[in-house]
């Protein structure tokens, strides 16, 4: 009898299992967790990106952001900076400066 | 030829790592190797008394590197097994009087002696973690297919991975009944959630409990199905990494399972 039910239940109900919704549940914390980062990493990074993005446009930093953004299915690093002007000068790059 | 240093690790406590180190300790001894098994956790010791060995202490592992006595003085020879030695933790000390460096050189001087040197890491990522890895070879990551088990234990094998090791898989714990209910993670779901290679599984099983009791290693008792697949893992470990590993899942046939319940009925009556 028990493995009958054992049977029926499998037929029934696949996906559904407490185990599947185990499996689930892990690989989305497992993604979750790799997302974390550091708190003065955003700050690294936005200082990074200020000075690549200054050799090609005049920025507003002030008004600059950067966030990570999550949602269920998927994570997004937006940046979002108002443009003062382009720099039309061709940039110099870094060891030519010297 | 230098010897290898292998940690046991598993990032959560209780999955079973003591009970790990100190089986494939012996497995190995039992196999012709000369082991050395190192207990890595400092204040909490335990491999020492889930060896049986916890009667004869006298000097510990931080003895040894802050230099209050000789490395032999500390290692402790197990009279039941051949070339199977262990150096217990202390019980007083707190972690961070062990430095990674002195583990480089502890374990550069172990693996001159020994074939394998096991080092018992305790459970979390601080600094008994840190001073584990430091010189480690190799690494078994010891999991039970339990959902906090496995997010530890991706935890630190990417951590692992970041100091160049590339570790292998022990499940541990796992029970074939709920398996096939579909109410545990089978062997397979905790490797395609971890993506790393598999070296053994170990079966609940009830023998354990009673090899710690007594502190008789697991692998001594030939009945027992969990030292049977310590037997096997350290076969694995041992040059025969092909060794398949037997999967408790498989479904016994129909007619295997009638005869079963058959000659179990012919029994009790």
């Amino acid at each position: 009898m028990m493995m009958f039910n054992a049977l029926l239940k499998k037929l029934m109900n696949r996906g559904d299992d407490s185990k599947n919704v185990a499996k689930k549940r892990l690989k989305f914390a497992l993604v979750y967790d790799k997302l974390e980062i550091k708190e003065d990493m955003l700050e690294d990074l936005q200082r990074d990106l200020i000075e690549v993005i200054s050799r090609y446009f005049e920025i507003d930093r002030q008004h600059m952001s950067l966030d990570i953004e999550r949602s269920e299915e998927s994570s997004a690093l937006i940046m979002n900076t108002p443009i003062l002007a382009a720099r039309h000068k061709k940039p110099q790059p870094d060891n030519a400066r010297a | 030829m230098d010897g290898k240093v292998v940690v046991v690790t598993s990032g959560k406590g209780g999955v079973g790592k003591t009970t790990v180190t100190s089986s494939l300790g012996a497995a190995l001894a039992l196999q012709g190797k000369r082991v050395a098994v190192v207990d890595m956790d400092i204040g909490l010791r335990n491999l020492d008394v889930i060896m049986g060995l916890e009667n004869r202490i006298v000097f510990n592992v931080v003895d040894v590197v802050q230099g209050r006595c000789k490395l032999k003085q500390a290692m402790i020879k197990d009279r039941r097994i051949n070339n199977l030695y262990l150096i217990p933790a202390s019980q007083s000390d707190e972690k961070n009087v062990i430095q990674p460096e002195n583990m480089k050189w502890l374990c550069n001087r172990l693996k001159k002696e020994f074939d394998f040197t096991l080092l018992d890491c305790p459970a979390g990522i601080e600094q008994g973690f840190k001073n584990s890895i430091e010189a480690a070879d190799e690494a078994i990551v010891v999991c039970m297919p339990e959902i906090s088990s496995v997010r530890d234990a991706d935890r630190v094998i990417g951590l692992l991975y970041s100091r160049s090791i590339t570790p292998k898989l022990v499940v541990n714990r796992i029970i074939p009944k709920m398996v096939e209910k579909g109410d545990m993670l089978s062997h397979k779901d905790v490797v395609e959630v971890l993506s790393i290679d598999l070296i053994g599984l170990v079966e609940m099983d009830e023998s354990v409990v009673v090899s710690s009791n007594t502190g008789l290693p697991i692998v001594m008792q030939k009945e027992s199905k969990a030292g049977r697949a310590f037997m096997q893992i350290a076969m694995r470990m041992n040059g025969h990494p092909d060794l398949p590993v037997e999967d408790p899942m498989a479904p016994k046939s129909f007619w295997k399972k009638l005869g079963g319940k058959i000659s179990r009925k012919n029994k009790v009556h």
